[in-house]
């Protein structure tokens, strides 16, 4: 019998390295943009990123905590209006004041949670539609928003073109290191182990002592807070909110068109996803109704036939991660 | 006296959410199966009605009898072809899909019908009111409650008494288990599907007839028809009969209150019914 | 001799997807037998019992019935034909009495009651505490109770084979007596049976044959009184592949 003189986890893998080279350098590049890039390409970078925290955060919901979310705008609509309020009604710097505007999401969040938790499956779901409903109807009648006819961001017009990108890009930057990383590091820790089990089989979770419900809770308000994040820089971008726009239930159409095209259960997949809307949005959009017709229906052929999505499908020709979270054992003599 | 007239009002309303939610109880209490698309097949079923009503010389009861068998075969087909590929423990397949449906259909319909509003020409059932004391009751609301009251009856008899209701709630509790008891799960849920859809039928009718309809309301009767069964209690369709009262009282009493805020009501009504009694007014507690 | 079985299965293979759990079991069944198929977990009982059945899927031709092909029937269809099972676990329908967890086996029985071997008066008589339960709904009964109701759910489907899994799980030495003590009467009436069973020596009592399953196949076959329990042993964990 062999001596194992010494072993070590192993968690990177060369697809790994090379997708964490890669993503760094399109940080640097989306940060420098304000120097290289036209304004118009900016306005596109700080719509995908947004895409992209919206679907990483929906997929941790429903891809690793087993909650369907059909209400996420509600987090987009109220970190919005948040930021509006405090930049426009309180006269706080706007690009401090989105940060603040998180406690928003925050506070909806606890409470929602408590409210549904106890629902399964597309009861909770349903249920998430109706609170982003009620908030919605809620906010068309407040007048200290404005009700209906919804704000403007007038304070941006303080800002030089020049500094409201540079200060975008670079919130958008966080925003990616924040829902991509934080999902990330959430994998990789104990509680991503949690996770998993939980997703599989959460009654045999609990057994192991996963504390399900503190840690679903965890999840639904670091999603919402990431979500609302989200929101808050695109509307910022848009200069302009109303409750038919923040709380659009489209935005939940597009997570969930992103995630399950993607790939549910997997950060590459949300990725991919987004990439896939992104430009499918920038070619299609302009058929309008035709082109919400595909993507309804590629939604339903992927729920039906390829649950996995792209990157399940691209999972089947080799397992190269980009962001690996299984831990190899490696034996070194 | 106007808050009298406002809980009659709400109730002839939940009479008609009371149509959307009986199928949505067949189909969401009894069988556990999601159908996000289940108000936009309504919508459908409201449009196709609205074109033939222009184009062929049918009164309402011949749409009736066209609509209807149009609806149970589009309910066959939906639960043939999707949903028994998504039957199971896992609810995200179906919810997913049924999702995807939705919009789909939504644009279709945006695409042949575009976003104008119709209905069905207001013939004189429309319009007629009688009066009980100092209450106005519009006769197609009334109409639309004893509907509703019937089909709710009907459903419930036929889940409890019949061979075919004994078959449901056997598939629906252990599918496996009724297969191996002689059950044909993917059928009988292809027939209950289609009872669901064709009672959206009717509704629609009566949808198109009570107010208008354009392809992006599915959304809105889909909510009230959830919120309707989950009021009343999951599996059972009296309870959703009552959910929907209830709801229709909330909206109404809200209107009153302030123009803006019904639907607002009902919402409030339904969050609330799920944090203090979340199984639902008619379940019996475990 | 596989002329007069009734239900036989050749070189059958079948497990989960991509997990192989079945290598090549043949076995039968005559007409009035008790066959009991024996095991330690995991052997792959359960997994053939559903494969028989029809909620697994399995080669056409790896199951006949009476001679005829029919491996990969689903099993409503199968209960058409003849068979029935008492699922391990019971599987009762929930929410549902007694007498209507019955009626649902009545509605969708290959015979009527009225023509069929089994009705519901005579279950009563087999299983006298259900007459008492019959209104009340399953969740209120015992273990020993619900596994009474599972057996009579199975056997109004007029089965001429019964296909039984665990029936013992979970249930006090009694009452496993008292669900045991039934089984002649229910060869008597015409049904013979497949008894999947951890516990060896009932069934050993209970049966005419034996099989003996590991890791999915059979290691030992033969008439239950003939063999020793020696062999057994060694067919049930291992030490040798013994054919009496």
């Amino acid at each position: 019998m062999n001596t194992i003189k010494q072993m070590r986890v192993q968690r990177a893998t060369t697809s790994s390295r090379i997708a964490m080279t890669i993503g760094l350098f399109l940080l640097l590049a989306l940060v420098a943009m304000p120097w290289w890039a036209t304004s118009g390409n900016i306005r596109w970078a700080i719509e995908l990123c947004c895409y992209i925290a919206i679907a990483q955060m929906w997929n941790l919901l429903a891809g690793y905590a087993g909650l369907v979310s059909v209400g996420q705008q509600a987090f987009i609509g109220v970190a919005g209006y948040m930021l509006f309020v405090l930049a426009q009604n309180f006269g706080i710097n706007p690009f401090v004041a989105v940060i603040l505007s998180l406690i928003a999401p925050a506070f909806l969040a606890v409470p929602t949670y408590f409210l549904l938790r106890r629902l399964d499956g597309p009861y909770f779901a349903i249920g998430t539609w109706v609170v982003a409903e009620a908030v919605r109807l809620a906010t068309s009648n407040i007048d200290y928003v404005n009700a209906g006819a919804g704000m403007t961001l007038r304070v941006m017009t303080q800002y030089s073109q020049h500094e409201r990108e540079v200060a975008f890009v670079i919130l958008c930057a966080i925003l990616l290191i924040v829902t991509i990383g934080g999902s990330y590091w959430l994998l990789r820790s104990r509680h991503g182990l949690a996770l998993t089990a939980m997703r599989d089989n959460p009654v045999a979770a609990a057994s192991q002592g996963v504390n399900v419900g503190k840690l679903r809770l965890y999840i639904f308000v670091a999603a919402a807070v990431g979500t609302g994040f989200a929101g808050a820089i695109y509307y910022m971008a848009q200069l302009r909110i109303t409750p038919s726009a923040g709380f659009d239930p489209f935005w939940a159409s597009m997570a969930i068109f992103i995630v399950m095209v993607g790939g549910i259960g997997s950060i590459e997949g949300a990725l991919i996803g987004a990439l896939i809307y992104f430009f499918a949005d920038r070619l299609f959009g302009e058929f309008g109704s035709a082109y919400l017709i595909v993507l309804g229906i590629l939604t339903l052929i992927i729920a039906l036939y390829a649950r996995g999505g792209v990157w399940g499908l691209l999972q089947k020709l080799g397992d190269h991660p980009w962001f690996p979270v299984r831990r190899k054992l490696i034996l070194e003599e | 006296m106007q808050w009298l007239d406002a809980i009659v009002q709400g109730v002839l309303l939940g009479g008609m959410y009371a149509q959307y939610a009986l199928g949505m109880a067949l189909m969401f209490g009894v069988m556990r199966i999601v159908n996000i698309a289940h108000g936009d097949v309504m919508i459908l079923l409201s449009l196709i009605a609205v074109s033939l009503a222009g184009v062929l010389p049918f009164g309402n009861i011949g749409l009736v009898l066209v609509i209807v068998p149009i609806a149970v075969a589009i309910g066959w087909i939906l639960q043939k072809v999707i949903l028994n590929r998504v039957v199971g423990a896992d609810p995200l397949p179906s919810l997913i899909a049924t999702f995807g449906l939705s919009i789909a259909l939504q644009n279709l319909m945006l695409e042949i019908w575009s976003a104008d509003t119709r209905s069905l020409p207001n013939s004189d059932i429309a319009s007629a009111s009688f009066q009980i004391g100092p209450i106005y009751l519009g006769l197609l609301p009334v109409i639309v409650l004893v509907c509703a009251f019937v089909i709710a009856g009907g459903l419930d008899a036929v889940l409890r008494y019949t061979r075919f209701g004994r078959g449901l709630r056997a598939a629906a509790a252990d599918t496996e288990a009724a297969a191996m008891t002689g059950v044909d799960p993917k059928r009988i849920y292809a027939t209950a599907t289609a009872i669901a859809v064709g009672i959206l039928g009717l509704a629609a009718i009566f949808a198109a007839l009570r107010a208008t309809v354009s392809p992006s309301d599915g959304p809105a009767q889909l909510i009230y028809a959830f919120e309707a069964v989950i009021i009343g209690g999951m599996g059972s369709i009296w309870g959703a009969f009552l959910g929907a009262m209830v709801l229709g009282i909330a909206q109404a009493v809200g209107l009153r209150v302030d123009p803006g805020l019904g639907i607002l009501f009902g919402h409030l009504v339904f969050l609330l019914v799920l944090a203090t009694r979340p199984e639902g007014i008619m379940a019996r507690k475990k | 001799m596989t002329g007069t079985a009734i239900l036989s299965t050749h070189g059958l293979v079948g497990g989960y997807g991509d997990f192989q759990a079945l290598f090549g079991i043949d076995l039968h069944l005559l007409q009035g037998e008790v066959i009991a198929l024996i095991g330690a977990n995991g052997a792959g009982k359960s997994t053939f019992l559903k494969s028989v059945f029809g909620l697994l899927p399995v080669g056409r031709d790896m199951v006949r019935y009476e001679g005829v092909p029919v491996g990969g029937t689903p099993a409503h269809k199968m209960v058409g034909r003849g068979l029935a099972m008492v699922p391990e676990g019971r599987r009762l329908f929930a929410g549902m009495t007694v007498e209507e967890n019955m009626r649902v086996a009545i509605d969708h029985a290959r015979l009527p009651e009225s023509e069929g071997q089994w009705t519901r008066d005579r279950l009563f008589e087999l299983f006298p505490i259900l007459r008492e339960k019959r209104n009340q709904p399953i969740e209120d009964l015992s273990g020993g109770q619900q596994q009474m109701v599972a057996i009579s759910r199975a056997l109004l489907c007029q089965p001429r084979v019964l296909l039984c899994d665990e029936l013992s799980l979970g249930l006090a030495p009694r009452v496993i007596r008292e669900i045991y003590a039934v089984l002649p009467e229910i060869i008597s009436g015409g049904t013979s049976i497949v008894l999947v069973e951890q516990d060896v020596s009932l069934a050993r009592e209970a049966s005419n044959r034996l099989y003996c399953m590991l890791e999915g196949r059979i290691t030992l076959t033969g008439n239950s009184n003939e063999i020793s329990r020696d062999q057994i042993a060694a067919a049930y964990f291992g030490a040798s592949n013994a054919v009496a």
